[in-house]
């Protein structure tokens, strides 16, 4: 057992040289691999769903593979008030699903590829881009520039600001929550493994620095605090980033 | 401090810093968002929507059909009451006809019989009448035979036919 404190980093397990100014080298890292074991048990389960679909006499598969469906619906039905963004629903879906399940794997001892602050940029930037092109679309582009204007020019610059917190502020806070509770998770494993070496280190003999080496007060307790840290903030900031993402995009929408 | 870095590299795989942004994973987690959105729609929204849809086809149908079925039945209701009321409507107007018929028959036999009546009644007057006139002159004769009898005898006298004549129908006169 370590006795420092160590953060689980995410590993890079090859690097491909491209050489190619700005982006860099191309890091295979464990936030894409874990991102591509998500993509796999999503796209699994929806398969493993819609097997066998029937109109009639459906079976509790089904019934389970049409309740998400229906809520994917009227989540964003109800959020944006109509019919007018059904286009968005597998996009949403589509995200809340790979959050939802990124933050989970990390019960599974995966790394959570949201642990990883370029998965929410990337999510976020994205979102960005549909709120400005709905802004656009919706006012023009002369009315959209106009818009940073109100209620007066010399807002101009914090309308501005405020635009760009926008994603800044989605992707930080979903990292930002998903981070600590990795870096919660590993001091709770930390401490518990401190504990427990001292405890059963006070057996003497050799059955006590066998003892000590197992980190046994680490079983039960990290299974409750994960019910919050991974749990339920997972779970949590998967909803808040999909309930803005639809609230922005529906604000875009009205003149 | 160097040799420890070291050791530390060795024994761990490269890590990346716990926050950063590297644009390699940035651009590859977005096309994996699209990937994503692109499956999920595939795999799970296009065959259940296909399937809810179906099932609101199928009961829309049945909802029509049972529609159909109703504005049917209330229309043949209707039908049947149309035709029950003109069959009542009808069936009065038969009875009343019927008696309306009858009424006027009784009151032609009736009037028939009251005219028979009164020309047997006034025949027989007439027949009585002519009795009674027959009955008279026959009377009248006898009367007359029998007064010239009885004048005859009692008078004992001759007297001439003319005379005898018109002796008697001074008797019939005075006597009628």
């Amino acid at each position: 057992m370590s006795q420092s404190f160590e953060v689980d980093y995410a590993k890079i397990y090859a690097t491909i040289k491209t050489g190619i100014p700005i982006l860099g080298d191309l890091k295979i890292t464990e936030t894409l691999i874990v991102s591509w074991i998500v993509m796999i048990i999503i796209t699994g389960l929806c398969i493993f769903l819609t097997r066998d679909l029937r109109v009639e006499n459906i079976s509790k598969r089904q019934a389970f593979a049409e309740m998400l469906v229906e809520t994917g619906n009227n989540f964003v039905r109800n959020n944006t008030g109509g019919n007018k963004f059904d286009k968005l629903i597998p996009f949403v879906s589509a995200l809340f699903a790979t959050s939802v399940v990124s933050n989970l794997i990390s019960l599974v001892g995966l790394r959570s590829p949201t642990a990883d602050l370029s998965t929410e940029a990337a999510w976020a930037i994205v979102v960005f881009i549909m709120i400005t092109s709905t802004k656009i679309k919706t006012n023009g582009f002369g009315g959209y520039l106009k818009g940073f204007t109100t209620p007066i020019a010399v807002m101009t610059p914090f309308n501005i600001l405020s635009e760009l917190a926008t994603p800044v502020s989605m992707a930080c806070r979903h990292f930002g929550n998903i981070l600590s509770g990795v870096v919660i998770d590993g001091l709770i494993y930390w401490a518990l493994g401190l504990a427990s070496a001292a405890l059963f280190g006070l057996i003497p003999g050799a059955v006590g620095k066998f003892l000590s080496n197992i980190p046994i007060l680490g079983i039960g307790l990290p299974a409750i605090t994960g019910v919050y840290f991974d749990w339920f903030s997972g779970c949590m900031q998967a909803f808040i980033f999909c309930m803005l993402t639809v609230m922005y995009i529906a604000n875009a929408a009205e003149e | 401090m160097n040799h420890m870095a070291l050791l530390a590299l060795a024994a761990n795989a490269e890590t990346q810093d716990l926050v950063t942004l590297v644009p390699w994973t940035f651009i590859i987690q977005i096309i994996n968002l699209f990937i994503q959105v692109y499956l999920i729609k595939k795999f799970l929204f296009k065959p259940i929507n296909d399937i809810l849809q179906k099932r609101k086809d199928l009961a829309d149908k049945e909802i029509r059909e049972a529609r159909e079925a109703q504005d049917e039945a209330t229309s043949l209701k209707t039908q049947y009451e149309e035709s029950l009321t003109n069959a009542h409507a009808e069936a009065a107007k038969i009875v009343s006809d019927a008696q309306k018929e009858a009424e006027t028959k009784a009151e032609t036999i009736v009037r028939d019989a009251e005219q028979q009546a009164n020309a047997l009644k006034a025949k027989a007057n007439a027949d009585i009448e002519q009795e009674k006139k027959k009955a008279i002159n026959e009377a009248k004769d006898e009367i007359g035979s029998l007064a010239m009898e009885i004048a005859g005898k009692v008078v004992e006298k001759e007297i001439s036919e003319a005379d005898h004549k018109k002796l008697i129908e001074d008797f019939i006169t005075k006597v009628g």
